[in-house]
């Protein structure tokens, strides 16, 4: 499979091509049958499609569960929750919400959704930036160390991150960074999340090496070739990529915890985790319902763009 | 995270792109473009990396609690380790969930893979739903659910009294909160599925034609056929999601509300790594237990890299 | 309503104080910057604290109101709020002390009160006093506990002292009376057992009490009436591992017998315990948990007693500072966190709010604008501290430096003992290698 056409071939087209496959390679092949096998052919055809459906429904239902669960207990009534199997609420209520939405000591919900926001569309701004600049160096220009470096990058790829938080955050708390979102955001503007480079080194050295020299023959230089030629035929890259850097900044436990210390500057991550210890066992209901808050951004964002997401996942072997 | 199946089947990282045309003598306006282009990731490498990587090590044999200076210790770190039972207990803990859930997860994966992989015409949509999980397994929210879930009296609590299991929630269950967090690395078992889906799609179908004329049953099928035809697939889940399960620390946290209890039944290699380096300050001890992690990280690649040409097939690539 | 145990309180507080600074003057460098006095409030600009105490909803609630009446009366104040339970409160605030950002004001434990005020994390509140924070109302002897080396490093709110609770309507309903006055602690293990025998065929279940012996605090009360100092003069440990065996192998027939409260359960009930569910029909604590304990468990009956006596029939309890209210040093607001902190402890309203929730009002201004209606939660609490006034008869142990992290422990091996991972002997000797790296040698 081409690596390039991970973004560009929807669902519809695979699914075309392989319906066409499913024809020519089925059972009946040229020639026919006596009618009597046919129908009983056609009968444990059907009795497997069932069976096929069933069972993927079953596993469908399982999978789906723990969210529906969620979203339904977050209108339920505190007491309804634990150990209710029922999805449906008895008594249905926004209580829950309305608790949700008024915040935690004195700061509102609105802050920590939009300290989760600005991190999020921040990180898009600074993948998009640092990752599309380094790959072009990586795919497109040669020069003396590029093999070791993108052979360095590679690495960087499988270490164990934990192994550079610990020196990360003596240097940023001897330079007063704790509590602000530098130390979240610096990563991101220097390209230290390396598969970004990767998935867009992989992308870039699919893109016809034509288009530069050509431009190069017209004697534009790099930043000319960078600008006009190849940003625009990254699109389907840098959508990708934008995509996994807001939900992995939005999703993101570790970071926050280590240097959000303030409660106005909580993400909503650790803004839940607060709330979920500040409460007694006995207010599950607002805790589902930021539990269902914090989460529907990424839900959309799913539902939006979940072709390219999975197809990302498919080609590129992102992990969500 | 991101190894792509090709690098995959190459064996090895890839090798710099365009390695084979590169002249000889490179042109200094390159020369400079190239290291003004790679700044950033230059800076970055320097910086968060490589600068963060040394220090580590370095703080890995002093004893350093941030408020006063580091103090060379020598290896005392180390062997400290070994001798430490809440240490032992992390390794534990880490070792069941990476040796059971992680096999557990690629089975789950590879069965729904093929299940899908019967149908076509369904897949676009389970493809999304299955996938799902995996966005959202690791959020604070789905930790929060997780524990309701599973607490007493909650739910699974109830559906387990009902079948006849003995009483009690899972979460205070020191036995149980294993096959819990499993459970939850299972429930997000779409992206190695959707990347086994794609490997399956490439498997030429001629192939099960011709076993059929053969009359090779469904299970010499898989034998012969499926699982040598993915084995490239499959190596890059079992490397990807077995490091991934070695870094394991949201939905402990939360369960265990930060401190790996019940009776350190959750007490993951990386939990006990944050508890030791911000919660006690003792970030030396801590130092010493990422790079023990590093190593062990790097050992298990190298040797997944060495055995898979063994068991690993590239057929239909030119090597 | 005058507290008459207050005189009682002061010797001791007294004794405290004097073995504290006795014990410090040896490791301090002496260098305590005397700060200058600090500025007058400034009213006109606009300014945020931020402020964390530990607790549940119940204190939750009640700080709200007073930083809502704080807010009414300082408009260009205001005040953030963040409450864990203890454990997760310590863990934040350590956090925070590494990157200079504790909150503004912060509710401080005596136990910690060594090691931030020795960390230089903790602001000297000298400066504000008499300016911003009024110490009038303040018994000489109580103040001092937050004093390190001439250094006011926290304000204390209040005081209490250990106790027995217990659930009446439980007790009513199993037929069972509380335990006798002057029982000791074989007759409370003994009474333990009768009641969980008498719950077990209750819906849920109903059990004596939790396994005391896993809590810090209890054993060094223990201590205290077996004639063991638990801590020496020069910052050490006063007692061994024979002591700590013996006291944990006290209770292990009680684990053996399943009579205490199941460890599996108090752990999916976290932050509220098998008392304040009504499950459990007793439990050691400070006097001040009473008001939780009431909002919690939506019980009123719940009774204090004395704890159990020791061998020589007396129950040698201490009164302690419950609380202090402490500022960051590196606050960007230094007066304006004075101004809350005298807001809280000397407002009578506040007095009023929190009751003896946090322990009897240190101020008397706030004891005497409590409501002390006949039954109440806060008559009760006064009541009792009256009733044990003249057994009060030992000073509170001196935290060590380091005190958090070996009641910590302690805590978390008790856990790791209840379930049965560990055993006494695993337990004693893991907890003296801990304490060995948490206590500074001299």
């Amino acid at each position: 499979m081409s690596q390039t056409s991970y973004p560009n071939l929807p669902a519809q087209a695979a699914g075309g091509v392989l319906l066409m496959e499913d024809t020519a390679t089925g059972p009946e092949g040229p020639g026919g049958r006596v009618a009597g096998s046919r129908s009983a052919a056609q009968r444990r055809r059907r009795v497997r499609a069932v069976a096929f459906h069933v069972l993927i429904l079953a596993i469908t239902v399982v999978i789906l569960y723990p969210a529906v669960w969620m979203l339904m207990s977050s209108f339920k009534p505190s007491s309804d929750i634990v150990g209710s199997i029922n999805l449906i609420p008895t008594t249905f209520t926004l209580d829950n919400f309305a608790k949700a939405l008024g915040g935690i000591g004195g700061v509102s919900f609105w802050t920590f959704f939009m300290n989760s926001m600005i991190l999020a569309v921040a990180s898009v701004v600074g993948v998009v930036l640092s990752a599309t600049v380094s790959a072009y160096a990586f795919a497109r220009i040669s020069f003396p160390g590029r093999g070791l470096f993108f052979s360095l990058m590679i690495g960087t790829l499988l270490l164990p991150f934990h192994v550079v938080i610990i020196p990360q955050y003596i240097i940023f708390n001897n330079l007063g960074l704790v509590n602000s979102f530098v130390p979240l955001l610096a990563g991101k503007f220097l390209a230290a999340e390396a598969f970004f480079v990767f998935l867009m080194v992989q992308f870039m050295r699919n893109l016809p090496r034509e288009l530069d020299e050509a431009a190069r023959i017209d004697g534009a230089g790099h930043v000319r070739i960078f600008r006009s030629i190849m940003l625009p035929l990254m699109r389907p890259a840098i959508i990708t990529s934008s995509i996994f850097a807001f939900i992995w900044s939005w999703n993101d436990f570790l970071g926050p915890l280590l240097y959000l210390k303030k409660p106005d500057l909580y993400s909503l991550p650790i803004a839940l985790r607060l709330y979920v210890d500040q409460t007694s066992v006995s207010d599950y209901g607002a805790q589902m319902a930021m539990a269902v808050l914090a989460l529907l951004p990424v839900l959309l964002f799913f539902i939006v763009f979940q072709r390219y997401i999975v197809d990302g996942v498919a080609t590129q072997g992102l992990k969500g | 995270m991101t190894l792509t199946r090709d690098d995959a089947q190459r064996g090895t990282p890839a090798p710099a792109p365009g390695t084979r045309t590169q002249q000889k003598r490179w042109r200094s306006a390159d020369v400079r473009a190239g290291y003004a282009f790679l700044t950033p990731w230059l800076l970055g490498f320097l910086l968060l990396t490589v600068g963060p990587m040394l220090a580590s090590l370095y703080l890995a044999f002093t004893d350093y609690n941030l408020f006063r200076s580091p103090s060379w210790v020598g290896f005392d770190n180390f062997t400290a380790l070994f001798s430490d039972p809440r240490y032992i207990q992390s390794v534990k803990v880490t070792a069941v969930y990476v040796l059971v859930g992680t096999p557990i997860k690629l089975i789950a994966a590879l069965a729904v893979a093929m299940l899908l992989n019967l149908k076509h015409s369904a897949q676009g949509a389970y493809r999304s739903i299955f996938y799902a999980p995996s966005l959202i397994g690791a959020s604070v929210s789905i930790a929060i659910v997780w524990k309701a879930m599973f607490i007493d009296d909650g739910m699974v609590d109830k559906i387990g009294q009902f079948f006849g299991a003995p009483a009690g929630g899972w979460v205070g269950n020191p036995d149980m909160t294993m096959p819990m967090m499993i459970l939850l690395a299972v429930w997000q078992f779409g992206a190695p599925m959707v990347i086994f889906l794609a490997g399956l799609k490439q498997v030429p179908a001629e192939l099960y034609e011709a076993a059929s004329v053969d009359g090779a049953g469904a299970v010499r099928k898989f034998l012969k056929i499926t699982l040598p035809m993915l084995s490239p697939v499959i190596f890059f889940n079992l490397l990807l999601e077995t490091i991934n399960a070695f870094q394991v620390f949201n939905s402990a946290f939360i369960i265990s509300g930060g401190t790996g209890g019940p009776a350190g039944s959750t007490l993951f290699y990386t939990l006990y790594l944050y508890i030791r380096g911000f919660t006690d300050f003792q970030m030396g001890y801590a130092s010493a237990m990422a790079w023990v992690l590093v190593l062990v990280v790097g050992i298990i690649t190298a040797v997944f890299f060495k055995t898979s040409k063994s068991w690993v097939h590239y057929s239909g690539e030119t090597r | 309503m005058r507290i008459t145990r207050s005189a009682v309180l002061g010797i001791s507080v007294a004794t405290t104080v004097a073995l504290t600074l006795g014990a410090c003057s040896g490791g301090g460098n002496g260098e305590t910057t005397e700060p200058g006095a600090g500025d007058a409030l400034d009213t006109d600009r606009d300014i945020t604290l931020t402020l964390a105490w530990w607790g549940n909803d119940d204190r939750a609630s009640k700080y709200e109101e007073s930083v809502d009446l704080f807010e009414e009366q300082n408009p260009n104040i205001t005040v953030q709020t963040q409450f864990q339970a203890w454990d997760d409160y310590w863990t934040a605030r350590n956090t925070e002390a590494a990157g200079q950002a504790l909150p503004d004001v912060m509710q401080m434990d005596l136990s910690y009160l060594r090691q931030y005020g020795a960390t230089n994390q903790l602001a000297d509140l000298n400066g504000q006093i008499g300016v911003n924070l009024d110490v009038g109302g303040f018994d000489e002897a109580l103040l001092a506990s937050g004093n390190l080396e001439g250094g006011q490093f926290g304000i204390p709110t209040s005081s209490n002292t250990l106790a027995l609770f217990y659930n009446a309507d439980l007790l009513d309903e199993l037929g069972i009376e509380p335990p006798a006055e002057g029982y000791t602690w074989d007759e409370y293990d003994a009474w333990l057992t009768e009641v969980s025998e008498a719950g077990a065929g209750e819906d849920p279940v109903v059990f004596g009490g939790p396994d005391y012996s896993v809590t810090f605090w209890f054993f060094l009360q223990w201590l205290i009436q077996q004639g063991v100092e638990p801590f020496t003069e020069d910052g050490q440990l006063g007692f061994d591992e024979a002591d700590l065996t013996s006291w944990l192998e006290r209770t292990q027939p009680l684990r053996d017998a399943g009579v205490v409260y199941p460890i599996e359960r108090t752990k999916q009930l976290e932050p509220l315990g098998g008392f304040t569910v009504n499950e459990a029909a007793s439990e050691f604590s400070w006097d001040n948990f009473l008001a939780g304990y009431v909002a919690d468990s939506g019980t009123d009956n719940i009774q204090m007693l004395p704890i159990p006596s020791g061998d020589d029939g007396t129950t040698s309890l201490f009164f302690k500072p419950s609380m202090l209210l402490s500022s960051s040093a590196s606050s960007e607001e230094p007066e304006a966190a004075a101004a809350l902190i005298d807001f809280l402890v000397n407002d009578p309203e506040v007095g009023r709010i929190f009751g003896t929730s946090k322990g009897v009002p240190a101020v008397a201004e706030q004891r005497d604008a409590m409501e002390i209606e006949p039954g109440s939660v806060d008559e009760r609490v006064v009541a009792y501290e009256e009733s044990v006034t003249d057994q009060a008869t030992e000073a509170a142990p001196i935290p060590v430096e380091g005190f958090g992290a070996i009641e910590a422990e302690f805590k978390r091996l008790g856990e790791e003992l209840l379930y049965e991972t560990i055993d006494i002997e695993e337990f004693v000797s893991q907890w003296f290698n801990g304490a060995a790296s948490s206590i500074p040698q001299s």
